[in-house]
């Protein structure tokens, strides 16, 4: 047998053996309205999006024979649990997650490493996970927490949305997010708001010493407070400056007024200790 | 029974429904009280999922913890400790103390303070010659974190230890503002957000999804 032929017989077999111990599984669940969805993945990314109807639909692609997938359904509770069996570890016990549930089901989901993502849902929306990267797209009237210590967390067109954002250290990203409250939480990461605050929320950026920036249209309406104690504060858009302030002025550490129409306005505070916070406005050609 | 007699007797395995236990609950409105707080934590734990209970390591960790701080001893015979926390009082038994001192730092941080400058700084610069440890907002140490991590993913530990140093960084820069203006609410604002930050990091450090 010659060299050439041993080495494609490896590499089949080796090939036969991954097609072999990876595998693939689909379960449909009935649910009622406003169902919950919890899936708890330790290794592995899940994605949820809309189904038609009130089913779930979930599709698992399972790594080895080292994780199984566990359900348990009480009425419109659904749990799945990615079941890691002796000896598995964040490959072998590696299950990503395909999920279909109803649009207005609140879904929580854990995983270590993700990714983590959800998208055209308006139930409430939970995502965990230490390493995992968290997008959330195109939601509406949620409530939407994320917890994450090092996966940068992207939401892109939440409206009418609770969102609290606590990150550690990844980078935060929200793209046309708005809503009744609006809270970001960072130690390290940097956090990016690109939007207009929409009309009467209340927006909170913090992070310790992550950059904040905030780009915004020309006609944002907003009442805000920037102070950074130890980095440099820069504005770009000319502010009203208010007449009572709570707020101890120092140059080029705060600023503090309202953008456009006061009657109209969000509340708007960015805060860090010694990270930059920059409020510019949105180029025009971008609007 | 006295009321540290009852409150003995309530941390091993009893619930309060012993003849001694009734005869003192019907004179102490403070026990009864506390007795009827932990029965509802008891009725709320018990809507939690089963996914929620934290793992054998997390009651290890608490354990240490709270000998370290002098809030419990060495049992005087064999019986762990660990037995009692899973009996009837279920997660209840640390979500009570852990929660309890939770509530307290956010009552001393977050409390309105009275238009009078000069005494509310006095009584925040008195609040923080006493500060509540780090271990008791989270009812674990960085040493326990550390330690777990090194046991369950040691390659994250040196990941762990930069988030530590990081996120210990924010509370003493959040303690500073606090102090400097102890009437400044956004500066205790932060304080409690570099707390929550921690615990953040611990409640995903234990990760309880992991095997």
């Amino acid at each position: 047998m010659s060299t050439r032929t041993i080495k494609l017989v490896a590499i089949s077999a080796l090939l036969a053996g991954t097609l072999m111990a990876e595998s693939r599984k689909e379960y449909h669940f009935n649910v009622g309205a406003k169902a919950r969805i919890s899936v708890n993945n330790p290794y592995g990314s899940i994605s949820v999006k809309p189904s038609t109807g009130n089913t779930v639909t979930v599709n698992a692609v399972l790594h080895s024979d080292k994780v199984e997938v566990d359900n348990n359904q009480t009425g419109s509770h659904l749990d799945i649990q990615s079941h890691l069996l002796n000896g598995a570890d964040s490959e072998s016990g590696r299950v990503d997650y395909e999920i279909f549930v109803p649009s207005d089901a609140s879904v929580t989901l854990h995983s270590t490493t993700g990714p983590l993502r959800a998208e055209k849902l308006h139930g409430d929306v939970t995502l965990e996970g230490a390493a995992a990267a968290v997008d959330v797209r195109d939601v509406s009237d949620a409530h939407v927490h994320i917890k994450t210590l090092n996966g940068p967390v992207t939401l892109t067109n939440v409206q009418d949305g609770y969102v609290e954002v606590d990150s550690l250290s990844g980078e935060v990203t929200l793209d046309r997010v708005t809503g009744p409250l609006v809270q970001v939480i960072s130690t390290s990461g940097n956090i990016n708001y690109l939007g207009d605050f929409g009309s009467s929320g209340e927006y909170r950026l913090t992070s310790h010493s992550g950059d904040i920036e905030a780009t915004v249209p020309e006609y944002t309406s907003a009442d805000v407070v920037a102070r950074s104690v130890k980095g440099e504060v820069h504005d770009d858009i000319p502010l009203q400056p208010k007449n009572h302030s709570w707020l101890t002025f120092q140059q080029g550490r705060t600023f503090m007024g309202t953008m456009g129409r006061a009657a109209v306005s969000s509340t708007v505070v960015l805060r860090s200790f010694s990270g930059k916070i920059h409020l510019r406005k949105r180029a025009a050609k971008s609007q | 029974m006295t009321c540290v007699e009852l409150q003995q007797s309530l941390a091993t395995s009893d619930d309060g429904s012993s003849l001694d236990q009734q005869n003192h609950l019907k004179t102490c409105t403070a026990c009864s009280a506390l007795v009827r707080e932990l029965n509802l934590i008891i009725a709320s734990a018990a809507e939690l999922r089963g996914s929620d209970e934290p793992s054998p390591r997390v009651w290890n960790s608490i354990e240490i913890a709270l000998r370290r701080e002098g809030l419990i001893h060495p049992p005087r015979t064999s019986r762990s400790l660990i037995p009692s926390f899973g009996s009837r009082w279920g997660a209840a038994r640390w979500v009570a103390p852990v929660a309890a001192l939770f509530l307290i730092t956010l009552g001393i941080y977050l409390r309105p303070h009275p238009p009078s400058t000069q005494v509310a700084k006095n009584v925040d610069q008195t609040v923080f010659t006493q500060p509540v440890s780090d271990a008791a907002i989270a009812g674990l140490n960085d040493d326990d974190l550390l330690q777990e991590v090194a046991q369950q993913t040691p390659a994250m530990k040196a990941q762990y230890a930069e988030d530590l140093r990081r996120v210990n960084a924010y509370i003493q820069d959040a303690k500073g503002a606090v102090n400097d203006d102890p009437n400044d609410e956004e500066a205790r604002r932060s304080l409690l957000e570099a707390y929550q930050e921690k615990a953040m990091l611990f409640d995903l450090a234990m990760d309880r999804s992991l095997p």
